[in-house]
């Protein structure tokens, strides 16, 4: 068996699953603080679920939406001529989902911290929204969307139970290294288990102590 | 001229003006904190919306309940100058002052404002780098960039130390002037009215209670003088009879006796802002 496809397996799951969450957790972040929508709250409880949640119930409900028999699983289906459960696709669509909160808080907390002044000065000096997003709001947000980026990228590599729950193990397309270990322990290779938790460890010490360099250098140039 | 005619309920507290603000004039909105005063300005540049009422500007009407016209700060031909100058930290002087420009060929017009506000040498710096009062005629300056029709401080001057203050005020001055802009300004501080303003109007609990001159309005005729000044009392040396009072006006010092029991009742003390009046009658003149 290769041993690195399931690491390389993880780290292609985890930059897909950054890349959407920064692509679409961006613009949702900026809707949350900006919004005057009274059921907010509602829908930051959602975004927060993933934190206390056991991953197994996020796993069993996904399941039960895209499985095979579900509308979403069949349409999904329909349209790809494949299953979305126990697929690479499906992996990104619970990661998406366990991890949002992940990328999606920091970058809120960024966003609500510029101070309001800098906005109103943005539009008393006719710049637009879109303008003040761009020009003043995203640079003075930097150290929240790398924080976002990190914790995604290193939570989903850390990701165990919904994987196991919508992906199973399937070689190549949903073993990834987390599933891998539990796996190697099974079947009482602990030499390889100890591998693959060995560079997942280093590389998730690595992610964060780069996260907190960066905010720490951040903090003193601001 | 801009014309309004605005009315604001916040839970307690009701703001009902009307004023018009003649073109090319610098307008003082005075009064003590929570007067209403900085809620106008808010309210003439779009941060804010009435409940009622209308904000033309010239054939341009910015805001009106009645025909449900409401223009977005962004329309508003307004430049704003916040009290903690509200730069981009992010960005250097320059940038700053660019940052409302959108006409490529004007940003040459940058290092000429930049001169004007005496921060030549400082283009690259970054506001944290600044003290108040440059960072303070940066804001100036990058609103002034804009070619507002109206200009809005709100209490510039308020976060600086006295002596900053002092010449920031003159160079504000020197630059409004310039400009030719129609400038309304927030304040509390007396002497600035007298400094700054063409006219003054006082406000006391979202309503206004006085307009005018500054001279109208403060003086009244409670003095029958020709000449005033307004300066802050630096020092106080009292003596039996009379007590040598010390007045810095802009950045010049002069000494004035006064009847010790006068000191008394108007409890004068260092830090005041004071009024100088000369009688007309004893009066020396210097050709020059």
């Amino acid at each position: 068996m290769n041993f690195a496809a399931p690491l390389l397996l993880s780290l292609k799951l985890s930059s897909v699953t950054t890349l959407l969450l920064i692509v679409l957790g961006v613009p949702f972040a900026y809707w949350l603080v900006f919004t005057r929508f009274r059921w907010k709250f509602l829908v930051e409880s959602v975004v927060a679920l993933p934190l206390v949640l056991p991953p197994t119930v996020l796993g069993f409900y996904l399941l039960m939406v895209i499985g095979a028999n579900s509308f979403v699983g069949q349409w999904y289906e329909a349209i790809f001529n494949k299953p979305l459960a126990f697929s690479f696709q499906g992996l990104v669509l619970g990661s998406f989902l366990y991890s949002l909160p992940f990328a999606v808080q920091p970058i809120q907390t960024a966003f609500s911290s510029v101070d309001k002044k800098l906005l109103e000065a943005s539009w008393s000096l006719g710049r637009s929204n879109v303008y003040t997003f761009f020009r003043v709001i995203l640079p003075l947000s930097r150290h929240g969307i790398i924080t976002g980026c990190v914790l995604s990228f290193a939570h989903t590599l850390g990701e165990f139970g919904v994987i196991l729950m919508i992906g199973g193990n399937v070689p190549g397309i949903t073993r990834v290294a987390s599933v891998a270990i539990y796996d190697e322990v099974q079947a009482l290779n602990y030499g390889s288990a100890n591998m693959y938790a060995a560079i997942l460890l280093s590389f998730s010490f690595i992610i964060l102590a780069a996260v907190y360099f960066i905010n720490r250098r951040f903090v003193r140039t601001l | 001229m801009l014309s309004i005619n605005l009315n604001k309920i916040w839970n307690d507290f009701e703001l009902d003006v009307a004023f018009d603000i003649p073109r090319g004039r610098i307008t003082a909105l005075f009064g003590p904190s929570g007067a209403g005063k900085s809620s106008i300005l808010r309210l003439i540049s779009g941060l804010e919306m009435a409940e009622d009422g209308f904000i033309s500007n010239g054939n341009e009407t910015w805001f009106d309940k009645a025909k449900g016209i409401n223009l977005h700060p962004q329309q508003r031909s307004v430049g704003f100058v916040f009290q903690d100058y509200a730069l981009f930290p992010h960005m250097t002087v320059e940038k700053n002052v660019a940052y409302g420009i959108r006409e490529k060929w004007r940003m040459k017009e940058i290092i000429d404002l930049i001169e004007i506000a005496g921060l030549t040498g400082y283009e690259r710096h970054y506001p944290a780098q600044l003290s108040g009062g440059q960072k303070q005629r940066v804001s100036l300056i990058r609103a002034i960039a804009r070619k507002p029709d109206i200009l809005l401080l709100d209490e510039p001057f308020s976060a600086l130390d006295w002596q900053t203050r002092i010449q920031l005020q003159e160079d504000v001055k020197s630059i409004i002037k310039q400009f030719n802009v129609t400038t309304m300004y927030v304040t509390h501080d007396v002497t600035e009215v007298y400094k700054l303003a063409n006219n003054v109007i006082v406000m006391e609990s979202g309503k206004e209670v006085k307009r005018g001159t500054p001279e109208e309005v403060f003086l009244g005729k409670r003095l029958s003088t020709r000449v005033q000044v307004t300066g802050k009392v630096v020092g106080i040396e009292h003596d039996s009879i009379m007590a040598s009072v010390t007045i810095l006006h802009a950045d010049q010092f002069f000494k004035t006796l006064i009847d010790t029991e006068e000191l008394k009742s108007l409890k004068l003390r260092v830090g005041d802002d004071v009024i100088v009046g000369v009688k007309s009658s004893d009066v020396i003149l210097f050709k020059i």
